[in-house]
């Protein structure tokens, strides 16, 4: 391949351009070997291809999920590839990594969008390719779908609005019905943090002394949730709990806590019983948090993924567990 | 006071360095098809390497993806490589696709004919634009702060007016400016092309196409030999904005939905595009021909990546590596050449 490459590319030619081409060709060469060396795991071994689109890999909760997945796959005997955007809010390129992987002849695809009306047209696509599609985590937006004609054959997920009405009802009882709560949102349009916000707010809204006295979204993020808590805490000095849509947010803000510091004095309950999170409700820093079972949808979309592309029939809606974690 | 004399001094310095400048120019032009031969090359090289690599790289299918792809990150760079071949940046490019987007979606949702939402979604991103231009030349900002300031501005802008939620779900008429075929190819990169043929021109035959040559690598003598300089950079940063609203029609129809969100990050994938192309961030040198080149080797790259199913994290890793082993090999091509 490097002679085939020499002989393109002669660097006698006399502009410098041509060396140019020659140097970054070789440098993606390079790179692209590394890669190709370092890849494993897609080899064509005429076994089912199952792709798994997550949000973002750099996230506890997607690594789970990519665990369980990993773990099905091996069982099932299906090779696995694994992709997802470098941010989590990033559609565009969640769909360009589903048509890409839709070249490749991929025989099923399990997804978890990053956009419940976004994705639609690729799932659309993936129709037309005719493979199964397994939805996993934050369902697609019913009427965008229903008016695009995207099929899916299975969607697994936590039911949210349930684990949001048990986060509420843990605050009502933990504070005796009376608290000053300040909320911690997800990105505003993603359904996984509408869900569970208007599961919390259903079950405080019945307790007149439960308050939620700031509501503003920190994007899921842990460094945003250190600043909008922060900022909350100047606004509102008398909050006395945070409820936070996810464990890195919950994070962020005990650091705001700390950093105020009121540690202790305030009760962080967050939402995913990410591992961080279950060591800072150990350390008593957080009061509790939502366990979703992200390994457990993994591999539970995997294995509905591939009975589906063997034509077996799979159930339209699966939903995994959900639990409160609290200090034993 | 200004002596007749010493006004007909300064014409006469003027008129000579503008002729420098055109000298100087010729000479860049014939660099420059040197140089967007050398990216062409590294273009192909990547091709050969991924048609090796994997069977799925090389298809009709897989070229028309890539180059749809590639789409709306090409058309943002146009504007982008007017701005810096001008010696200036824009960092604001990605907020305003987002700002233009959602003015698009809501103005379709309150139930504007197509063509008067897109025209109204093009002037605010011009608008936006052409305040930028205006900071800079009059205001005498540096490009960098006031596109900086403008990325803020208009990414709150766009929150404001959606409540921070995504708006969509369009006519299938409206979407299929980015779904629709033209004789069997997919519409934006018929859109792409078009756009491209048409800023090339401007851009290299053109009187102001000239002067944003001119002003990118020598401002004072084109200042000096009787340009208006203010009004030409003001309208670079117009023609910025237009291109960052034209990606957003695309991306919209698209993706079926208008996000506050979008386009965070675009100005780098634009910057990108622009420099790998041999775009010289000083000013003064590029062409459109380079970046289109630029902005497929990075949609190549991505598409081949996601075909080898490669992670992730080093997806990133090889990208950045690309970037910093292109501009750096034309950094170094530079010195040679004095």
């Amino acid at each position: 391949m490097s002679i085939l490459v020499a002989q393109v590319f002669r660097p006698d030619v006399r502009h410098g351009a041509a060396l140019k081409g020659c140097a970054t060709a070789l440098a993606i060469v390079a790179s692209l070997s590394f890669v190709a060396c370092n890849r494993g795991g897609t080899t064509t071994s005429g076994r089912p291809r199952v792709a798994f689109v997550l949000k973002t890999l750099n996230s506890p909760f997607f690594n789970d999920m990519q665990r369980g997945a990993e773990d099905a796959a091996k069982k099932l005997g299906v090779d696995l590839v694994v992709q997802a955007a470098d941010r989590e809010i990033d559609v565009e390129r969640q769909m360009q990594i589903i048509e890409n992987l839709l070249q490749t002849g991929i025989n099923a695809l399990c997804l978890t969008p990053s956009g419940s009306r976004e994705v639609v047209p690729a799932v659309v696509k993936a129709n037309r390719a005719n493979i199964p599609v397994v939805i996993v985590d934050t369902r697609l937006d019913p009427a965008a779908s229903s008016e695009a004609g995207a099929k899916i054959a299975s969607f697994t997920g936590s039911d949210n609005y349930e684990g949001g009405r048990i986060a509420g009802r843990f605050i009502t009882s933990a504070s005796g019905g009376r608290a000053k709560v300040a909320v911690l949102e997800g990105i505003p349009g993603h359904e996984t943090g509408d869900s569970r916000l208007r599961g919390f707010r259903d079950a405080v809204k019945d307790t007149p002394d439960v308050q939620i006295v700031a509501s503003q979204t920190a994007n899921w993020e842990r460094d945003q949730g250190f600043n909008v808590f922060q900022n909350m805490l100047q606004a509102h000095p008398d909050v006395d709990t945070v409820f936070a849509c996810n464990d890195m947010m919950a994070l962020g803000a005990i650091e705001a806590i700390r950093a105020a510091g009121k540690s202790g004095k305030i009760r962080v309950v967050g939402f995913d019983a990410v591992d961080d999170a279950r060591k800072a409700i150990e350390d008593g820093t957080m009061a509790a948090s939502v366990a979703q079972f992200p390994d457990e949808m993994g591999r539970v979309a995997v294995e509905n993924a591939v009975h589906a592309l063997r034509g077996e029939a799979v159930p339209p809606d699966v939903r995994v567990r959900i639990e409160l974690v609290t200090k034993k | 006071m200004l002596t007749a004399a010493s006004q007909a001094r300064r014409q006469a310095e003027g008129q000579a360095r503008g002729q420098t400048g055109i000298q100087a120019r010729a000479g860049l032009r014939f660099r420059g098809a040197g140089r967007r031969f050398g990216t062409l090359a590294g273009l192909v090289g990547l091709c050969l390497l991924l048609w090796i690599l994997t069977p799925h790289f090389l298809t009709v299918a897989n070229a028309l993806n890539v180059m749809e792809q590639t789409s709306i990150n090409a058309i943002v760079a146009v504007g982008m490589t007017y701005v810096i071949v001008s010696g200036g940046i824009d960092l604001s490019v990605g907020s305003l696709l987002a700002l233009s987007g959602v003015v698009l979606a809501e103005a379709l949702k309150s139930g504007w004919p197509a063509p008067f939402a897109v025209a109204a979604s093009f002037g605010v991103g011009a608008a936006a634009g052409l305040a930028n231009g205006l900071g800079i030349a009059l205001g005498r900002l540096p490009p960098f702060i006031m596109t900086l300031g403008m990325m803020s501005v208009a990414r709150g802008a766009a929150l404001l007016v959606t409540d921070g939620r995504p708006v969509s779900g369009f006519s299938s008429g409206f979407r299929s400016l980015a779904t629709g075929h033209v004789l069997g190819v997919p519409s934006p990169i018929v859109f792409t092309l078009a756009i491209y043929a048409a800023a090339a021109l401007v851009l290299s035959r053109t009187r102001f196409g000239r002067y944003v040559y001119g002003i990118g690598g020598n401002e004072e003598a084109t200042r000096l030999s009787g340009v208006e300089v203010r009004f030409h950079k003001t309208i670079v940063y117009g023609v910025s904005g237009l291109t960052s609203a034209i990606a957003a029609l695309l991306l919209t129809a698209r993706l079926n939905s208008a996000q506050p969100i979008a386009g965070i990050n675009y100005e780098l994938d634009a910057i990108a595009a622009t420099v790998i192309g041999g775009t010289s961030l000083t000013g003064g040198e590029g062409s459109l021909g380079g970046t289109i080149v630029g902005a497929l080797i990075m949609g190549v790259l991505r598409n081949g990546l996601n075909l080898l199913g490669v992670s992730s994290f080093l997806q990133q890793l090889v990208i950045g590596a690309v970037i910093i082993a292109a501009v750096l090999v034309d950094l170094m091509l530079k010195e040679k050449r004095g």
